[in-house]
């Protein structure tokens, strides 16, 4: 099951004149194609005074090029019972489509049109703006989300993954057509560009599909925009919301290894071991023998930049400072506790399973493939992660545990009686 | 023993009574087990509300022959995963692992459904787990709409009832009684098992006959109460004031027809898709990109045992609702009295059978299609979905929507910021 894409001799790879990267496995089971294009630039590139920038373009690619307006894109798509999005993370942004196979080459047609030509029209700026504002605001009716924004907010300080993708009231009110001019001239060109096509198509059709609707685009002579990232040092502060929630959560999060850091494999399987799935660790013992939470995990990012590392519960407003002191007990008990090799065999055992069950659609494969592409790490990439991860020893986990589950920024939300002594406390 | 055919699954009735739904899908290495059990909140008694969910959640704590938590370990340490969900007309159990893992692990599964030994003190841990789950949900303002919206049509029918039940319920609910509910539901003529992926029917058949072998025996129940559903009778609106809302909601719903009339609960499908799936749609054109009086609008079509549900749900301004509520009225007559275009209904016939073909890629979607008609229908009626879709004419559509979607009698929640 943990067979590697790489050893499917399906998967063709081909570089363009242009320098853009088209990668294509051809997969008959199913009358679907799914197609994944990828800008190399996201949230990354944002600044306070920016921040959401790559999201709202992304939203305003499918609302109008020199030739079609929003309404004629939409019709093109759903005529035909296409899906087709745009999407902006940290590291990326991408245009995402599926269609039955016969349909896929005016789709995708559609699709190279909206990223190379978008005519970002005022009015189309001003409905997403004000659309995008509610969006923001509306975050707050979520104690999770509003739980989470402060903690990145507090762990990253001037970094760029600060901030929400989505932007911030003041950012997005000034957007106007020459900074998405901008951003698009400095970003949107082949050769930061990688395609994947996944489903029932042969490599050659895919191919001509991308040269056909891309292949004359020519990058400019100066290199692509890398991102810079200022330092992240784990500051150990505590921040708190006040809500009368029903529920409180309580979030801890760690400075954590970017992906191309040694350390990224047993990071992965450290947070598989405390909080993924059923049997997980945080699950075991603050859930099921406890009963402190229904909704209790960790979650670490693949991000090229500084990551973090995030333990949470939602818990009955009582609990807490239990929560607190459960969470940190089991991440930073790793630091001088050395699991066993039973443990350890099985997060890995779990970790590449669910690995390769990642792996079961076409739009799931074209994701990762060219993921692995844009970030630079190359397809290779998902055969030697596997093997990163078969590797990790029982002195590895403490030395990462060592490394970095120390000083953790903490986030808080609840009623006031609750949150405030324990914050108090913390201080 | 009989075995139905022209369907690419095998569906198979095991001399106990057991219905098996099996498809091989060679393409893939991957096996799921999915385990429908024909006993979700409908089946409670109307004081037993919200057992079917707790009963899932102590499905994994373990029989006499396995601890709490050995199946979950067992599962995922061979890289597979599992979890369960429960609904008014069901609950569900399943597994995604390695197809060379089943003859393994299957006859765990079958062991925590048949022989769950719900210990007394795991049932009073786990209550407290659900009972975050309901203050987690009582958090979600969209949560309490829907329910405050379900009560408002259903009424004293299940379906007005959360699934999560009461706090106040919950606590009064003891280990035997929850033995007994489940004994006497999970049987083996309310249960399908729906195996589909890397592995042929012959071995399936063996493996789960004798996982499925030993039921105990059913001891009397309270029996469930379903209240009739109530006739719609003209405009019922609900205002509720939350705090820390955002952004106002407006949600209008409409009764529609249950489960044994397909073809027509299939339309109803096909009008939301005609007036909100996608900005080219009726009311997404009209109400958000064109006059813009609304953040978002969107119409769901949820299909049940008993009846179906047809819900336009709008986010916006408080002092637009009323007139938007108005304008999607104005709407809904006249889908009834102008003809729909023909491009129009092919567009809306495309998105749905497309979604339906992009729903059913990987072995899990088939199983969930699966199981779920197997459970409240027959499981080759999911079949029918496509080509109904694609028959239908519009005249045929504007009856169903005079017959279903009037303006004169539905029930309107609102959510305002306090």
């Amino acid at each position: 099951m943990t067979a590697s894409l790489l050893q499917a001799p399906r998967l063709h790879r081909t570089v363009l004149p242009n320098g853009l990267t088209v990668l294509v496995l051809e997969n008959p089971v199913a009358d679907i194609v799914s197609a994944r294009l990828f800008i190399r630039a996201g949230s990354a590139f944002e600044t306070a005074k920016d921040a959401g920038i790559a999201s709202f373009l992304m939203g305003l690619l499918t609302k109008g090029t020199e030739a079609q307006s929003s309404m004629d894109i939409a019709e093109t798509v759903e005529s035909v019972g296409a899906s087709l999005g745009t999407d902006a993370a940290a590291d990326y942004s991408i245009i995402s489509l599926k269609t039955v196979s016969s349909d896929f080459a005016d789709i995708f047609a559609l699709a190279a049109d909206l990223l190379r030509q978008p005519s970002f029209p005022e009015a189309e700026i001003d409905l997403e703006k004000r659309l995008t504002l509610q969006q923001i605001r509306s975050m707050q009716e979520q104690p999770f989300t509003v739980a989470f924004n402060q903690l990145r907010q507090a762990m990253y300080g001037d970094h760029p993954y600060a901030l929400p993708g989505i932007g911030t009231e003041a950012s997005v009110t000034a957007f106007d057509q020459d900074t998405l001019r901008a951003f698009h001239q400095r970003h949107f060109r082949p050769d930061n560009l990688v395609i994947t096509i996944v489903g029932r198509i042969t490599p050659e059709d895919a191919i001509a599909q991308v040269e056909k609707n891309l292949g004359d685009w020519v990058a400019p002579a100066s290199l692509p925009a890398t991102p810079v990232f200022p330092p992240v040092t784990p500051s150990g502060t505590c921040t708190v919301t006040t809500q009368d929630t029903n529920q409180a959560v309580v979030m801890v999060g760690y400075t954590a290894a970017p992906v191309k850091h040694p350390a990224y494999a047993t990071l992965k399987l450290l947070n598989t071991y405390l909080g993924n799935g059923l049997s997980s660790r945080l699950f075991v013992e603050l859930r099921e023998k406890r009963g402190l939470a229904y909704d209790v995990s960790a979650f670490y990012p693949t991000r090229l930049g500084m990551s973090q590392f995030v333990t949470y519960m939602g818990t009955a407003p009582t609990n807490a400072a239990i929560a607190l002191e459960g969470l940190r007990f089991e991440v930073e008990r790793l630091r001088d506790t050395v699991l066993s090799e039973e443990e350890l065999q099985a997060a890995k055992n779990k970790l590449l399973g669910q690995y390769a069950l990642g792996k079961q659609t076409n739009a799931q494969i074209a994701q990762m493939l060219g993921w692995y592409e844009v970030l630079g790490l190359g397809v290779d990439f998902d055969e030697q992660f596997q093997e990163m991860v078969t590797a990790v020893t029982l002195v590895d986990v403490e030395a990462v545990a060592q490394e970095f589950f120390h000083s953790p920024c903490i986030s808080l939300l609840g009623p006031e009686a609750v949150v405030g002594p324990l914050a108090a406390e913390l201080a | 023993m009989t075995t139905t055919v022209n369907f690419p699954a095998s569906v198979i009735r095991l001399d106990n009574g057991l219905t098996l739904i099996h498809q091989e899908m060679s393409a893939t290495p991957v096996v799921v087990a999915d385990v429908w059990v024909r006993a979700g909140a409908r089946a409670e008694p109307a004081e037993w509300a919200g057992m079917a969910h707790f009963l899932e959640h102590m499905i994994f704590k373990g029989t006499d022959h396995l601890p709490p938590g050995v199946f979950d370990y067992a599962i995922e340490t061979q890289g597979g995963m599992t979890n369960a969900a429960t609904s008014h007309d069901y609950a569900h159990f399943y597994m995604t692992i390695a197809a060379d893992t089943l003859p393994q692990t299957l006859p765990y599964l079958a062991d925590l459904l048949l022989h769950a030994a719900i210990p007394a003190d795991e049932f009073g841990r786990e209550r407290q787990v659900v009972l975050e789950e309901i203050r987690q949900a009582q958090d979600d303002p969209d949560w309490l709409g829907f329910q405050a919206m379900s009560e408002l049509v259903y009424q004293n029918h299940p379906y007005g009832r959360s699934v999560l039940g009461t706090t106040e319920i919950l606590q009064q609910r003891s280990p035997e009684e929850m033995r007994c509910f489940h004994q006497a539901h999970y049987q083996p003529h309310n249960m399908t098992v729906v195996i589909t992926g890397g592995i042929p029917l012959d071995q399936t058949v063996e493996m789960v006959k004798h996982a499925f072998r030993t039921f105990p025996a059913a001891p009397p129940c309270p029996a469930a109460t379903i209240a009739p559903l109530p006739l719609a009778q003209g405009v019922h609106r609900e205002v509720l004031s939350l705090p820390r809302l955002e952004q106002s909601r407006l949600c209008m719903a409409w009764v529609g027809p249950g489960i044994k009339q397909l073809e027509a609960a299939y339309g109803l499908d096909l009008l939301a898709a005609l007036l909100a799936e996608g900005r080219s749609s009726r009311l997404v054109r009209e109400l958000r990109e064109d006059r813009q009086l609304v953040q978002d609008i969107a119409a769901g079509f949820s299909l049940q045992q008993d009846c179906s549900l047809f819900t336009i749900q709008a986010w916006l301004e408080a002092d637009h609702i009323d007139r938007v509520e108005a304008i999607i009225c104005d709407r809904i007559s006249e889908l009834t009295a102008t003809p729909i275009p023909e491009p129009e209904l092919v567009r809306a016939k495309r998105l749905l059978c497309n979604d339906y073909a992009f729903s059913t890629e990987a072995p899990g979607q088939i199983a969930g299609l699966y199981g779920y008609y197997g459970t409240v229908a027959a499981p080759d009626r999911c079949l029918t979905y496509v080509p109904i879709i694609q028959g239908y004419e519009e005249a045929h559509l504007r009856q169903l929507a005079a017959q279903y979607l009037t303006p004169l009698r539905y029930v309107s929640t609102i959510l305002r910021p306090a």
